[in-house]
Formats: C-alpha cells, structure tokens, sequence
C-alpha cells in the first residue's frame, strides 16, 4: 500500500475497560463500536488510502464473548495532536460506560502493533460450584496441577481439532475462597503467536476431571463464547490485566504511565497498520 | 394484574450462553432516550429480530417524539430469534422490552410496526411471549393497549382482531394524541371499551372492536367492514398526514447499536411521497402527497447525525431520492463536506430516468457496492400498463454512466405476473439482461471484466389494496413457476445470475393482501402450528398454512387468484390513504388500455384526490425535471 499524505501521524493509544453487558460484544462488534466512540469523539483520526477506506486503529487480542476486561488497549492514529488529557475527555463523554476508557498517551508511530508487544495476560475467574460438588481452593489448585503435568488439553475450535499448551501458556495460578460454594482462580497467562490460553478450555478440563468416575462425555471440548458446564453452573471471567515483557522479563504495561509521556514524534514514512 | 415494571434482566443473562448473536439481546446502546421513571409508558416492537428491526426509520421517529413528551416514556422491543424464544419459553421469561428489561406486558401501550403481510405470525409469537392474550376480545380491563402502525395497514382486516387499535397514515403526531388519550382514559377509571371508543376519535385510529363485516350487496366473499351499529365511528379512516414535513425533526435516529445490521447507518429521510404513480405500487400511492427537505436541511442534518451518532455511511433514505428537485447538489455539497472522512454516501435506489452521470460520480464514493435499477417490466408495453414511464433508452443510459463510473456490479429488479403479462414480456426480461450485459463487457476495459456481474431479481405480484390493481388476482403459483423456468432458459449470458422470489412465499403474501376477516383464524393456525419468521425464506412453511387453512375451510388458492368485480365493496375500503375509488378505476383502465398517466410532480393535477381529501399538498423545494 502507499502512503501518499501521511506526511504528520500521532499515535494515541488509550486503555478501556469491558463491563457488565457489553463482555458479550463479539470482537468485530466491538471493534464496530469503538470506531464509533471515536468518531462521536470528534478526533481528527487517520484514514487508510486505497479501495475501502477506514480508520487506522489497532485492537488488542480478541476477547472470547461473554469474558469481560479491565485492561484492553487501543492505538488510535491521528493527523494532529490533541493533548492526552482532552483527548481522554472527549473518548470518555463518547464511550458507554461499560467501554469507559481510562487513559491515554501518546507513543512513538513506529512502535510494535499492540498484539505483537502484549505477551501475558491475567485472568480472574470465579465460579460457582454445583451444590453437591465438594471442591475447595486448595483441591482447584491440585486440580490446575495436575492438568499442567498433562501439559496439554485437546479441543475442537469451530471443525478444527487444536491443543491448548498450558505447560507453555500458564505462568503462574492461584486459587481462593470467595464465599460458600464460589471460588476465584487467578491466572497469568502468555500470549503468543500461536495464541493464548482460552480460560474456558481449562474450565472444560476441570468439570471433566470433577464428573463422577464412568461419566460420558460427547466427544472432545469445544471452545465457544460462552461454555455450558455440568458442575459449574455459572461463572465469569475477567481479563484483569495485559502487559508487555521486556528483555529481562520484567512487565511493563501497554500505557507506561509512570514513565514521562513521549512528546509526540511526527515521521514522514509510516508503515501501514 | 398487570405485571410489574422491573428489570428482569437476570433472568434473561442465563440464557446468552445458548443463543446466537447474544447481543440483540443485551441492549444498552448509545443514544437511548427512555425513562425508567416516566409514569406512562409505550413499548414499540418491530416483528423481526433486533437487526432486522433497529434500522426501521418509523420506529426511530416515533421514539423520539414520544420520548420528548413529558411524563412518556418509550422504549422498544423486537422478537427473540428461535432459539432464544425457546430458551425463554421453558424458563418462563416473558418477552422483555430493550431499555429496562421490564416484561411488555407491563407496559401501557404496546405497539407493533406493520412493515409487510409477512410479519402476521410474528405479532402471535410477541403477544404470547408476552403473556398478551392474541384476540384484542380476550384481553383483560388492566392488560395494555396493543395498537399496530405503520405501511402495511391499508388492508387491516386479516389482523383486525389481534389488535386494539389500527392507526392509519403517519405517526408523529397521531402517536402522541393516542398516548395521552389512554393516559387520560386510564387516569379516569375508564373501562377497556370506552378507552377504545375514546381512541377511535384519534384522527386516523382504526379501532377493529367497533366495527364488524357485512355481506350486504355486492361485495367480495369476504365481505366489507362498517361501523357496528350505535358506535360514534367514522365509516371511512383517512389516514394521517404530516402537512409540515420540514418542520419535523430530519435526525430522529439516535441509538448506535453494537451488533452488526444490514443497514447500520445514519439515514435521513430526504423527501417522502412519490407522485410517479406506479400503478402496482401501494407505498406511492399511501405517501402522497410529495413532500422534500430543503438542501440546507438535508446536509445540516447530515452533519449533525454523523457527528452525534459517529456513523461511517448516510444514506439519503426516501421512496425515490433521485427525484428529489435538488439531489444533485445535495450528493455534491455532502461528498465536498465528507471528504477523508471515510464516510460513505449512498441511496437506496435508483431511478432510471433520472440517474446521470454526475450522479454516479457523487454515491458511495470511492467504495463502489453494487446499484439497483428497477425497470419492473421486461417490454415498454407492459412499463406502460404499470405506468412504470421508463424506455430501454433510460436503461442503457443509466448502466452505461454506471459502467463507466466504475460500477461493475449492476442489479436489475422486475416483477413476474403482472395483468396481461405473455411470454414475450418474460422474454424482454431476458433480453434486457443480456443487452446490459453485453454493455457492461462493451465499456469495462479488458483487464477489469472479471468483476462484471448482471444480475436480475424477479419478484411475483401481489395484487394490493389501494391501488389500480386492486382488484387483480394473482398470477396462479404454477403458472408463476413456468414463467420463471421460461426467463432463466431466455437469458443468453450465462454470466447473467438469475433470482427469483418463492411463489409459495408470493402464495401467502396474497392472500393476506386481499383477505379479510375470515383469515385471522387462519393466521392463527399457521402460528400454531409453529408459523414465525415467515419472512425469513428458510423459516417459510407452506404446509403450516395450508393445513391451517384447511381447518378454517378456507381455499387460499381461491382467496389470492380470484378477481374482483369492479362494484364490489371491498374488504379494505374503510381505510384509506385519501385516493378516490374513481381515481383507481381510471387508473385501472388507462392500464388495460397501456396508457400512461404524467407524474403530478412534474406536470398538472392527475385528480388521485388525496390532496383535498386530507388537505394536503406537494411541497417541493426546486424545478423537477
């Protein structure tokens, strides 16, 4: 693609949250959306050259349907500079409040894309437990355990046979007792190229391991939006945090806050989205 | 008892795990308007899914007068798609209105949109999802007012029992003195049968309960509806009017939704009425009189829309917008104003004889979809006898500005089944296909021909009420069959992609045009028989409606391929959109003789009479030309 006119870009790159209702949003819908709030924002957004033209802006990893966030970050490429603050005042007087944005800054034009700097996510899932099912946090972490040593967890995702590598994806986990038949797992998960860990397939794995010795299941799990389980009646999922590593391994977030704010940086190529 | 107002929406959040789309579901878009707190509330529903439905401009404009009114609230509902309405079914969830997740059937006023006779099972399935009971006669003191709107009302009979109020003609105003009119009633104690005879004496309200059918004289076997005796009612419903247009608000949308639709736009409805008089057409004769926006309104509306609502397409929404005095200058104004915005614009259709090719420069932009012309007809004898006023000359010059203004996807619309119709009208179908075929390869330069595509959509006639046609009989569906068969082996070009509407579909659709009464059993028992979504082709079953029929002894062959006789009372004659029967008869003759009749607009008086029945008048902005 050529780049003609873009002679001056900003890269504004905003965290948000997805709340309440709208965790059910598909992520073509919630793209759709915030493209929206953007323009109801009045910011001067960047436009692609060429056939069909849309706004440049750059989404982090797809959230499954149904698992909310506290963390999820879009960049947002502008022809003028509009301060950060006014800008993050604008996207909020324009976003529902379950898309409520929480900060803005700028950052150089030519950093990596979002889903290729973001490495690890955090999860937070509580579940509430069949009545009769006497699993406590302790028992959740075993059972987390012993699924890792298996290393892998086989899936169907759509007519596709994949495998989930939890022994590479699972960093860390710890489980807690919320209150009387619900528990909390927390999770720290890696992203990769391949993908990351779909919490709901772990889920899966563990109303499998929870069934009654000799009970039939049809067939292998299969990855959905939102899973029916046997002896988790409900539950919710909530990515709580998503961070980038750097070289020591260390995690620094999407919007380094705590560093200054890069005074805004004008080239004259840009590579396109 | 009516049910609570309250939100009930953890009841319903269960059940999004099993369901497609859940969020036609989830509501809590931008731009809603509703409030919780108002003491009269109105539900409006469109008889579709979500995204079938959010789109639908009256309803938008509705919502927006009522929710300026002090003390209503309105919010809205849509049907639940099959799985889901199953999945409330068996966890006793009744139908939810969209904003407050409150049951329906604790609203005040439930009203429907009437957007085709296809939508009849789908009023069923709301109702009792609702917990509603069907028949407006079996409805409770305290259960809500159902009332139903919208362009589809000019034969209200085969749906007269479903509801307790018909409103006839346009709704901004009419909406309003209805509301307060309940309001009133209920706030004085009134019974159920008196805040219906209250609502009768709304200009345009059709209150079925106070009417009943008589087959005295010459009539129809369905006989025709008059006042029931010792009623205060009009013998004849003139539709509504808004004789202002231009006053009234050109952004009425405001909700941004978050799923996907098929129309997922800023619409401005630039003009309303179409005066070209299509004699098949029931919209152009229900809209009339002509009435346009002014170009300052247009594009300020424009601007204004696309920045509240943050859309990235408008589309200048009307019966013809090419007719519209200014649109050419509007088309270029708006593209000036939109420029590296990545914002399209576009319009519904297009008029043949008025597309140019400055106008093909101006839509859609860079992004070039596909155009849709409408010639109705395959031969210039059969254009005349529906006074669709189109040459082949028309034709070719419009594709030709399309082809070479980067077009490549070309759809030509026609009907099958017309009056008078032969052989060689289908055969003109086909040969107009190839000849814009044959064009498109002629003027797409050699690299780029890949892209071409011609493709031609045929749907059946539907004889409907308040028209020229009216008293036609539809086409036999098995001769509809041959027909359709004879055009796809007519056409040369195997490149040039034929469609065809169902016949079965067309059969129903008929019958419901021309029926009365007597169908709303019939109605019934399709429904009952698990009829919903017959709109939705894969969801269609005619074996539901014949077994139905057979039940009621009713032949729906009979009801849609019978013709009427010309003195006959008709089944739909005390509603109407203000034309004079003398109109029609004139009009149904000058057809059988392929004479034309000149577009009002654009010459003289024509005499359709709706202008000094409804006090009304065309209301044009510039010269049409």
């Amino acid at each position: 693609m050529t780049e003609t006119t873009a002679s001056r870009l900003f890269r504004l790159r905003t965290s948000y949250v997805k709340h309440g209702r709208l965790a059910y949003l598909g992520h073509l819908e919630l793209i759709h959306t915030i493209e929206r709030i953007v323009r109801r924002a009045g910011l001067p957004f960047a436009v692609t050259q060429g056939f069909s033209p849309h706004m440049r802006v750059g989404f982090t990893s797809a959230l499954p349907v149904g698992t909310s966030s506290d963390a999820e970050y879009y960049d947002l490429f502008m022809t003028d500079y509009v301060p950060a603050p006014a800008a993050l005042d604008a996207l909020r007087a324009s976003s529902p409040a379950d898309l409520a944005p929480i900060a803005s800054g700028y950052l150089d034009v030519r950093a990596p894309a979002l889903t290729a700097e973001i490495t690890r996510a955090l999860y937070r899932i509580d579940l509430d437990l069949a009545v009769r099912l006497d699993v406590d946090a302790d028992r959740l972490e075993r059972d987390v355990s012993r699924l890792l040593e298996q290393g892998r967890i086989p899936y169907m995702r759509g007519k596709k046979e994949k495998e989930l590598d939890l022994a590479g994806n699972l960093v860390s986990f710890a489980a807690s007792q919320v209150s009387r038949g619900r528990l909390a797992l927390e999770l720290d998960t890696r992203i990769s190229n391949e993908g990351g860990l779909r919490p709901e397939i772990l889920l899966a794995a563990l109303d499998r391991l929870w069934a009654p010795a000799g009970s039939d299941f049809e067939g292998p799990i299969v990855s959905r939006g939102i899973q029916d389980f046997e002896r988790i009646p409900r539950y919710s999922v909530c990515r709580t945090a998503q961070y980038a590593e750097d070289a020591d391994g260390s995690l620094l977030s999407p919007l380094r806050t705590d560093e200054p704010s890069p005074a805004p940086k004008s080239v004259s190529s840009v590579p396109s989205l | 008892m009516r049910l609570a107002y309250e939100d009930r929406f953890s009841e319903l959040e269960p059940l999004l795990a099993r369901v497609e789309k859940p969020s036609r579901y989830i509501d809590h878009e931008w731009g809603t308007k509703s409030d919780p707190a108002a003491p009269f509330r109105v539900c409006l529903i469109y008889p579709d899914v979500y995204e079938v439905g959010l789109p639908n401009q009256g309803i938008a404009i509705l919502y927006a007068v009522l929710n300026q009114q002090e003390g209503i609230s309105c919010e809205r509902g849509y049907v639940p798609w099959i799985d889901m309405a199953d999945a409330m079914r068996a966890a006793h969830v009744p139908l939810l209105s969209l904003e407050g997740a409150a049951p329906v059937a604790s609203f005040d006023i439930v009203g429907f949109h009437v957007p085709h006779e296809m939508a009849v099972t789908n009023y069923l399935e709301a109702l009792d999802l609702a917990g509603i009971p069907l028949l407006s006669a079996d409805r409770a003191e305290d259960d809500p007012i159902v009332i139903a709107g919208g362009p589809s009302v000019y034969n209200p009979e085969p749906v007269a029992c479903f509801f307790d109020a018909i409103m006839i003609g346009e709704g901004e105003e009419q909406i309003v003195e209805a509301s307060r009119c309940v309001e009133r009633m209920r706030a004085s104690g009134a019974s159920r049968i008196d805040i219906l005879r209250a609502l009768a004496h709304v200009g345009g309200a059709y209150v079925p309960a106070l009417y009943e059918v008589s087959h005295e004289g010459p009539c129809t076997e369905h006989g025709f509806t008059v006042p029931r005796a010792g009623e205060d009612v009009p013998d004849v419903v003139y539709k509504r009017v808004v004789r202002d247009f231009g006053a009234t608000d050109p952004v009425p949308q405001s909700i941004v939704p978050y799923a996907q639709l098929v129309h997922d736009r800023l619409s401005i409805e630039v003009l309303r009425g179409c005066a070209r008089g299509c004699r098949f057409c029931q919209a152009g004769m229900t809209y009339r009189p002509v009435r346009e926006r002014t170009p300052d309104q247009i594009v300020g509306a424009v601007t204004r829309g696309l920045s509240e609502m943050g859309y990235e397409e408008v589309s200048l929404t009307s019966l013809s917008t090419t007719d519209h005095s200014c649109c050419a200058p509007i088309l270029s104004r708006l593209n000036r104003r939109l420029a590296d915005t990545g914002t399209r614009v576009s319009i519904p259709s297009q008029r043949l004889d008025s597309f140019g090719v400055d106008m093909a420069l101006s839509v859609a932009g860079e992004k070039k979809g596909g155009l849709t012309f409408a010639p109705e007809a395959g031969s210039q004898r059969l254009r005349d006898v529906i006074n669709k006023n189109v040459t082949e000359d028309d034709l070719e010059r419009a594709t030709r500005a399309a082809f070479e203004a980067g077009w490549r996807r070309v759809k030509l619309y026609f009907m099958m089944g017309l009056p008078g119709e032969t052989d060689d009208d289908i055969r003109a179908i086909a040969e107009l296909a190839d000849r814009t075929y044959e064009l498109a390869r002629e003027i797409v330069p050699k690299g780029q021909r890949g892209g071409i595509s011609v493709s031609v959509s045929v749907s059946v006639f539907i004889p409907k009420a308040a028209t020229p046609f009216q008293w036609c009989a539809q086409t036999p569906d098995e001769e509809v069959k041959r027909r359709q068969q004879l055009l796809i082996h007519s056409v040369r070009n195997r490149a040039v992609r034929v469609h065809y509407h169902d016949a079965d579909t067309s059969l129903i659709e008929a019958v419901l045009s021309r029926g009365g009464r007597d169908l709303s059993g019939v109605i019934m028992g399709a429904w009952r028989r698990g009829a919903r979504f017959d709109a939705w082709t894969e969801q269609f079953d005619l074996a539901r409606w014949e077994d139905a029929a057979r039940e009621e002894g009713i032949d729906l062959r009979a009801v849609a391929q019978t013709p009427f006789e010309l003195e006959a009372r008709l089944p739909w004659e005390h509603v109407s959109p203000g034309v004079s029967r003398g109109f029609l008869l004139r009009e149904w003759r000058r057809a059988m003789k392929a004479e034309t009749t000149p577009d009002c607009t654009r010459t003289s008086c024509t005499g359709c009479g709706i202008c000094p029945t409804l006090h009304a008048e065309n209301v044009l902005v510039g010269d049409r030309k």
